[in-house]
């Protein structure tokens, strides 16, 4: 008995100092002004603000934009790894860009988009002429769709991997098609991986702040970017904050709606 | 028709793994331009590699890095596997009460996490450096360790313990001897993921970190905002090679790695 | 322990008023018995009848809830696990994954902190006893199911327990060798001379190895005694129906040696009830033959007949429309009207709610008037 006690030491305080008191902090700070004084100000601000509004709206339309062309991308790529020879090899180049510091592939596409990259010298090459991509909105949504599409693979192969293949058959068996089976069978189970995949990839893009400065050129202002430039420059903490629960809230409310049956492949 | 499904798969997944691939040979092979930038390919050279190793702050920050991710998942990892034995021991209302817990930080944005660890560090007066930024690691690290740990004690079979007391073993040589080896392929992914995760980490640090220390991730950053430098490049190609060579030895180790991987697949009863 | 240690006919294990429950849920209503030193013992009975508790209760993975256990003459309620002379043969068998198959019989002797040559001559020692001399480097995932249920074995009794306890240890073996595997069992723990006690749902394995059968149900032993007696004198309904295959009828005890079933009367082998008691009436299949018509005790029309290798099974429905089973060596025809022949000791009566004590003292009763 004494053993268990001790096990549960370290783990308790890290929950309590770590997960506890960090959530209830943010949450007491977005009642305090600037100045240090107890107020519902910042509430009232980004409720009757245009600005927050309208931030937090695009933020969100921006993170579902993401998500979507991830899905899109991903799901066919999981499909097929999961009919490939060698399977767990394939998943695991797919894996594989995840483990370059997201910042130095961040930094690749910036020298790839750059009027005078790589992309436009090849448009140019072929007619195109040379384009503005650095700073907008398609890009952004690229790189970011780039940097989440392995969190999207990951979840949807295992759930795609975990069904029984006589389930396939069977299916086969009795009447339908190659289509029929996709849409009646593999999709419906494979649902809890793209919940998993959604999940995994809203909440991120609900809150990435460095692929907006370095690639969408601050022209898309996420829930992210505020906080960050709340409490690193504008030292607003308490404004800060708000936006934070703000963010709190949507993800509940993306978990709640996505059901946290089965978390696979989730992430900070 | 077996065959033409398949080449369109096969088209779609080259295009797939170009995409995924584009930037990171693009960075590698910019590494060894002689030029300044990366417009264009002008010779080969080892000049920026030259550069990265004479930029002794550079070398610091990767040291710092390293250092970081190396004792936050290692200190993970410990609090972590405690952490899932104690969940898998606790009863019913506990044990769902200590998941969800543990999930927070798992699904909590990066911002989030980093702007009130900033609160809490300042709260509590810890000077934000390399303390603080460890301590964050840590603490967004053990969810992960928890996760990859948890399964493989569920998967282990309740009457591998009675068999251990059943022996005679005692409940610290059961946990030594049976428990600790039989869940060791969950602790060491998980120290793995731990260390990933620690590495690839930009927002939580770029909060909770002060003037006098920097990790990788912060230094690209301010210095890809000042404009492009090669010297980058080389660190990335760099740091390509090293994780491929984990992830190569990683997937020899686990495919050729007689009992360990085995503790897998034992469970599947497979050979009969 | 050496083997031969113990003297015979001691008891080395002892239960009494043992309860246990889990929560609200009775598992072992007020159980008592004993065991004696170098026996096979089986204690069957359905899933959920509390047969695994006891199991539990003797290997110290459970505590009891009420009552004492004694284990060579020690009250060892309070002893954990580790430090009982009992080894379990688990059913899912439970080796280690990560252990070879010599590191997994060595466990319990590395952690006693027996002699490393010690060790490797008693590792050696229990493959030998489940041949498996040279399978010691093999790992656990390159061994069949037949092979790992041994190695199970020989881990357990590599420890030199008192008793061994294996907890429907054949159940995941299919037929053939499960079969094989009753008579190593038997002629194992001839061997080493220690007490077995066996777990299984399985009857005709409890038959088939036993000295002693305890039956269990309803966290209750419903019977206890030799095969041969639990089959030949089923205490009750339970047992009757449980154990081998059985026609079992309602029927009066008109008096002593005189029974009343459908009907009609029988002459029988039993007495000591009261009279015009209200009983059941248990007679075994193989015990009833077809004849005649006119030679038959009972008159009625074959209903199904089918061929099982050894024997016919066949169902009479007589003229109450009481269906009966019969086993027969002779083909009969479907539809055929038969007799059915028995003789007065193929009937056994059973009182309502018996104790084995009373039964058993009803049993001496006649059994001296004869």
């Amino acid at each position: 008995m004494r053993q268990k006690a001790m096990f549960i030491v370290p783990y308790a305080l890290w929950i309590v100092l770590f997960v506890v008191a960090p959530l209830v902090l943010i949450l007491y700070q977005s009642f305090f002004d600037i100045n240090g004084h107890a107020t519902l100000g910042n509430y009232a601000n980004y409720l009757t603000s245009s600005v927050y509004l309208k931030m937090t709206l695009n933020s969100v339309w921006y993170a579902l934009l993401i998500t979507l062309v991830t899905l899109v991308i991903s799901y066919p790529t999981a499909y097929v790894l999961n009919h490939l020879p060698n399977k767990q090899f394939w998943l695991l180049l797919v894996i594989l860009p995840t483990w370059i510091n997201l910042l130095l592939k961040t930094y690749a596409f910036i020298g790839l988009f750059s009027r005078t990259g790589t992309i436009n010298q090849f448009l140019q090459f072929t007619g195109l002429g040379s384009h503005q991509l650095l700073f907008t909105d398609a890009s952004f949504m690229f790189v970011a769709a780039y940097i989440e599409i392995p969190f999207m693979v990951l979840p949807i192969f295992n759930s795609l991997a975990e069904i029984n293949p006589s389930l396939i058959n069977a299916s086969y068996d009795l009447g339908a098609t190659q289509w029929q089976t996709f849409r009646k069978v593999i999709w419906p189970l494979s649902m809890p991986g793209v919940k998993a995949g959604i999940q995994a990839v809203f909440i991120p893009s609900l809150s990435l702040f460095m692929i907006t400065r370095l690639i969408g050129g601050n022209r898309v202002i996420t829930l992210g970017t505020a906080i960050e430039e709340h409490f690193l420059t504008t030292q607003n903490w308490g404004m800060g904050s708000t936006i934070g629960v703000v963010l709190i809230i949507a993800m509940f409310i993306i978990m709640f709606m996505t059901g946290d049956k089965k978390q696979k492949g989730g992430r900070s | 028709m077996k065959k033409h499904h398949w080449s369109w798969s096969a088209i779609y997944l080259t295009f797939v793994f170009i995409i995924l691939y584009a930037p990171i040979v693009y960075l590698v092979v910019f590494s060894f331009s002689s030029g300044k930038t990366m417009e264009r390919y002008r010779g080969f050279s080892l000049q920026h590699y030259a550069d990265l190793f004479a930029d002794s702050r550079m070398i610091t920050i990767v040291i710092n890095t390293l250092l970081v991710a190396f004792l936050a998942s290692l200190l993970a990892t410990i609090i972590g596997t405690l952490g899932a034995l104690a969940i898998k021991d606790a009863r019913r209302p506990w044990k769902n009460s200590l998941l969800s817990l543990n999930n927070v930080l798992m699904v909590s944005p990066d911002v989030i996490i980093g702007a009130s660890f900033l609160i809490f560090f300042t709260m509590l007066g810890v000077r934000l450096g390399f303390v603080s930024v460890l301590l964050s690691h840590v603490a967004f690290c053990i969810p992960i360790v928890v996760l990859m740990v948890l399964p493989k004690l569920n998967e282990l079979s309740p009457t591998l313990v009675d068999a251990a007391y059943d022996l005679g073993a005692t409940r610290w040589q059961a946990l030594t001897r049976v428990i600790l080896p039989a869940i060791a392929p969950g602790i060491l992914a998980g120290y793995f993921m731990a260390f990933t995760y620690s590495l690839d980490d930009f927002a939580v640090t770029f909060f909770v970190t002060g003037n006098g220390f920097s990790t990788l991730s912060v230094e690209i950053y301010s210095r890809a905002r000042q404009g492009i430098d090669l010297e980058i490049n080389a660190l990335s190609t760099l740091m390509f090679i090293a994780s491929l060579l984990l992830v190569i030895g990683y997937y020899i180790i686990s495919k050729h790695g007689g009992r360990r991987h085995r503790i897998v697949v034992v469970r599947e009863g497979d050979a009969q | 322990m050496m083997i031969g240690e113990t003297p015979m006919a001691k008891n080395i294990m002892e239960f009494h008023h043992v309860s246990k429950s889990y929560d609200d849920n009775v598992v072992l209503r007020d159980i008592s018995f004993t065991i004696e030193a170098g026996k096979f013992y089986t204690l069957l009975g359905p899933s959920g009848s509390g047969k695994t508790t006891i199991l539990r209760l003797i290997a110290g993975f459970d505590q009891a809830t009420e009552g004492d256990i004694y284990f060579d003459g020690n009250r060892i309620n309070d002893v954990p696990a580790n430090r009982r002379q009992v080894n379990t043969v688990f059913q899912d068998y439970a080796l280690f994954p990560h252990m070879n198959v010599a590191e997994n019989v060595a466990f319990g002797l590395q952690i006693k902190g027996v002699a490393k040559k010690q060790i490797d001559q008693r590792v050696k020692n229990a493959l030998h006893l489940v041949q498996l001399d040279g399978y010691g480097d093999r790992e656990i995932t390159a061994m069949s199911g037949g092979q790992r249920q041994r190695v199970a074995i020989a881990r357990a009794i590599a420890n030199e327990p008192k008793v061994l306890l294996l907890d429907e240890a054949l159940s995941a073996l299919d037929h053939k060798l499960r079969v094989q595997m009753q008579t190593e069992l038997r002629q194992l723990q001839r061997q080493l001379g220690i007490t077995f006690i066996f777990v299984t749902h399985d009857q005709e394995e409890a038959l088939a190895m036993s000295d002693q059968i305890m039956i269990i149900n309803d966290g209750k032993i419903q019977q206890s005694g030799t095969p041969v007696d639990i089959y030949d004198e089923p205490l009750n309904h339970f047992v009757a129906d449980f154990i081998g295959e059985s026609n079992i009828i309602p029927g009066v005890m008109k008096e002593d040696y005189l029974v009343a079933i459908n009907g009609q009367d029988f002459e029988c082998v039993d007495a000591g009830m009261r009279p015009d008691e209200k009983v059941e009436v248990v007679i075994r299949p193989e015990d009833l033959d077809i004849t005649t018509v006119e030679k038959g005790k009972l008159i009625g029309t074959v209903a199904t007949q089918l061929f099982r290798g050894v024997d016919y099974q066949i169902t009479v429905i007589d003229q109450r429309n009481h269906q009966w089973k019969i086993n027969s060596i002779h083909k009969t025809q479907v539809g055929a009207q038969v007799g059915i022949s028995f003789d007065p000791e193929d009937i056994h009566v059973m009182r309502y709610n018996e104790s084995e004590e009373d039964f058993d003292a009803r049993l001496d009763g006649y059994e001296e008037e004869d």
